[in-house]
């Protein structure tokens, strides 16, 4: 059986991989200054220096979700989106270039819907229950999976099989996990995070958005990309396969953590929140299709 | 768009959408009725507001929503509306993400709980069943499965509609091409068979399998006597109700389920505050509701 020991050097070389663009240092380390001491002129030139983060951030700004901005140049997308959403466009970016095109196990499109997804929904529920920084769950959701990426490189034809049985079985994909890796992504994923130096709260999420009670100081965060995820697959935004899940929202864990930190969400009409989530679900699959075809 | 308003819904030749009033229009409907249209889907709610606001020569949505919500006529023009809402949403396999959830999600467990029981027969209630396209389509379902996760069970549909004129269409089963657009070619020469050059009827076995009648659903001593049921389909019918008697009903579908069985709904139609016995269950591609049995604590996975 293959272990998580086992796959951990391969895991710690992926930032060495000359795919990650070199953009990714000044940029992260010029975003997170304080925002008076940001240059939007510097952002505005590190964005254009790397062809695929400029179409993807104008694809972003001109999406159905921005109201369909028509914005022609850097500057103006990079005004429209805000540095946050450019960072977070930037790290979806470099992750989809770790993988080569002809490695990946659950198809590309397919991913990035997911992920995607999860982050629009993400920061629209943030929004909903008044989460204090819905760019942060933004960030969250697109990176919740990182895992699966580390799982793709670092041993393709195990997950390439657990993949498999989960679709076969119907199953949810990090049961099947478990049982066929002895791994989760969530595990694998955290290596990453910490190699790339992911915010401790955003780590959390990639570790435990499966594991809600195991979350330590994000407990919100972590609860509410769980639940943005959870709507995700149940809404057509999963993992390219049916999987055969009821949920009880009001009764998961996720959603009675939420309301503990925030307990005027106990009153939130359930029924009529997903039914608001769902109506966005085809403008977020137009968005996301938008932002990531042509091949990135 | 992710903040949620309404103005940046752009569809063709669509009214208005900024008018405020139409979120006073969508509200009013939803605490009547527990039909909800998301802000991406108001152009629709605007469309069937249109065809009552030149009935009525209203100009403006607000002053449609004057007639809606204040004056005398609130009720009947509410049912008006509310026809306008569902209409053209009758024909069979509607919902394949419902039917996929039965064969994937909700019938395993149902059956699990069941066979551990040395029961081998499952009851299904489609309650309000118009001119008999879900029945139809319940039964077409469940022979399709019956090779496979229903073998060796047996299986019994009823189907209830106040309207005497509906159950006469729906026991005579002959259906034109409105019907039938989302029914298989393989599934007409299964369970078809001509009728004239455009229609076609239903045959002998699906009719069996399901029995028809007349049941008025705020007849309490008819309600009472309806137990057992395992499914109950109840779609766009509790709309028209007031809230009293919609409580009314939800209690007897409570009671007419077994434990662990499942009420489904219109697509778009919730419980809005009307019953917190049932727990709102989510499957993929769709929403029902569930009769937890006794000590059910919750944990996310019924």
């Amino acid at each position: 059986m293959i272990t998580l020991e086992k796959i951990r050097p391969k895991i710690e070389a992926l930032d060495a991989m000359p795919t990650v663009p070199a953009i990714i240092q000044p940029l992260t380390s010029m975003l997170r200054l304080p925002p008076e001491e940001v240059s939007l002129d510097k952002v505005v030139m590190i964005v254009s220096y790397d062809s695929t983060l400029t179409a993807q951030c104008l694809r972003m700004a001109n999406s159905p979700l921005f109201g369909r901005l028509n914005t022609e140049t850097v500057r103006s997308a990079v005004i429209a989106l805000g540095l946050k959403r450019v960072e977070a466009i930037l790290l979806g970016c470099c992750l989809n270039r770790i993988v080569p095109p002809d490695k990946w196990v659950l198809d590309r499109m397919t991913f990035w819907r997911h992920s995607l997804g999860c982050a629009l929904v993400s920061s629209r529920l943030a929004k909903l229950i008044r989460y204090p920084d819905p760019e942060k769950a933004y960030l969250a959701g697109l990176l919740h999976d990182v895992g699966i990426l580390v799982n793709t490189l670092a041993c393709t034809d195990e997950f390439r099989k657990c993949v498999q049985a989960a679709r076969d079985g119907h199953l949810e994909l990090d049961r099947s996990e478990a049982e066929h890796l002895g791994f989760t992504h969530c595990q694998s994923g955290r290596i990453l995070a910490k190699r790339w130096n992911f915010s401790a709260d955003v780590t959390e999420v990639v570790e435990y958005h499966h594991k809600v009670a195991a979350a330590q100081t994000a407990v919100p965060l972590v609860a509410l990309v769980h639940l943005s995820d959870l709507l995700c697959r149940l809404r057509d935004l999963g993992y390219g396969y049916y999987e055969a899940i009821s949920v009880d929202l009001a009764r998961d864990q996720a959603w009675t953590l939420l309301v503990e930190h925030c307990p005027a969400l106990a009153k939130v009409d359930l029924a009529r929140l997903t039914m608001d989530i769902d109506g966005a679900m085809d403008e977020i699959v137009t968005t996301v299709d938008a932002v990531f075809k042509p091949q990135a | 768009m992710e903040t949620g308003t309404a103005k940046a819904v752009t569809k063709p030749g669509a009214e208005d959408l900024s008018d405020p009033a139409y979120l006073r229009i969508r509200d009013v409907i939803y605490q009547a009725s527990g039909i909800y249209h998301p802000d991406e889907k108001l152009y629709l709610l605007a469309a069937r507001c249109a065809r009552r606001m030149s009935a009525l020569k209203a100009s403006t949505p607000a002053q449609y929503l004057e007639q809606l919500a204040f004056r005398g006529n609130r009720e009947a023009e509410l049912r008006l509306l509310l026809n306008e809402i569902t209409i053209g949403e009758t024909y069979m396999f509607r919902s394949p993400a419902q039917l996929a959830a039965l064969r994937n999600v909700v019938l395993p467990q149902i059956l699990e709980a069941k066979s551990a029981r040395g029961f081998k027969r499952l009851h299904l209630w489609s309650a309000g069943c118009s001119t008999g396209e879900e029945p139809y389509t319940l039964a077409m379902f469940l022979l399709e499965e019956s090779v496979k996760l229903l073998a060796g069970w047996s299986f019994d549909i009823l189907a209830t509609d106040l309207n005497d004129n509906s159950l006469t269409v729906a026991k005579a089963g002959i259906y034109g091409e409105y019907a039938l657009r989302n029914t298989t070619e393989q599934l007409r020469r299964k369970y078809f068979k001509p009728h004239d050059d455009k229609r076609l009827q239903v045959n002998d076995q699906l009719k069996s399998l399901i029995r028809f009648d007349r049941v008025n659903l705020s007849n309490d001593s008819k309600m009472t006597c309806l137990k057992g049921m395992d499914l109950i389909f109840c779609c766009n019918v509790l709309i028209y109700f007031d809230l009293s008697s919609k409580r009314k009903v939800i209690q007897h579908f409570h009671s007419n389920l077994l434990p662990g069985g499942y009420l489904f709904l219109g697509h778009a139609e919730s419980l809005y505050r009307v019953d917190d016995r049932f727990r709102l269950v989510h499957f993929p591609g769709g929403i029902g509701y569930w009769k937890p049995p006794a000590g059910y604590a919750g944990g996310g996975q019924p």
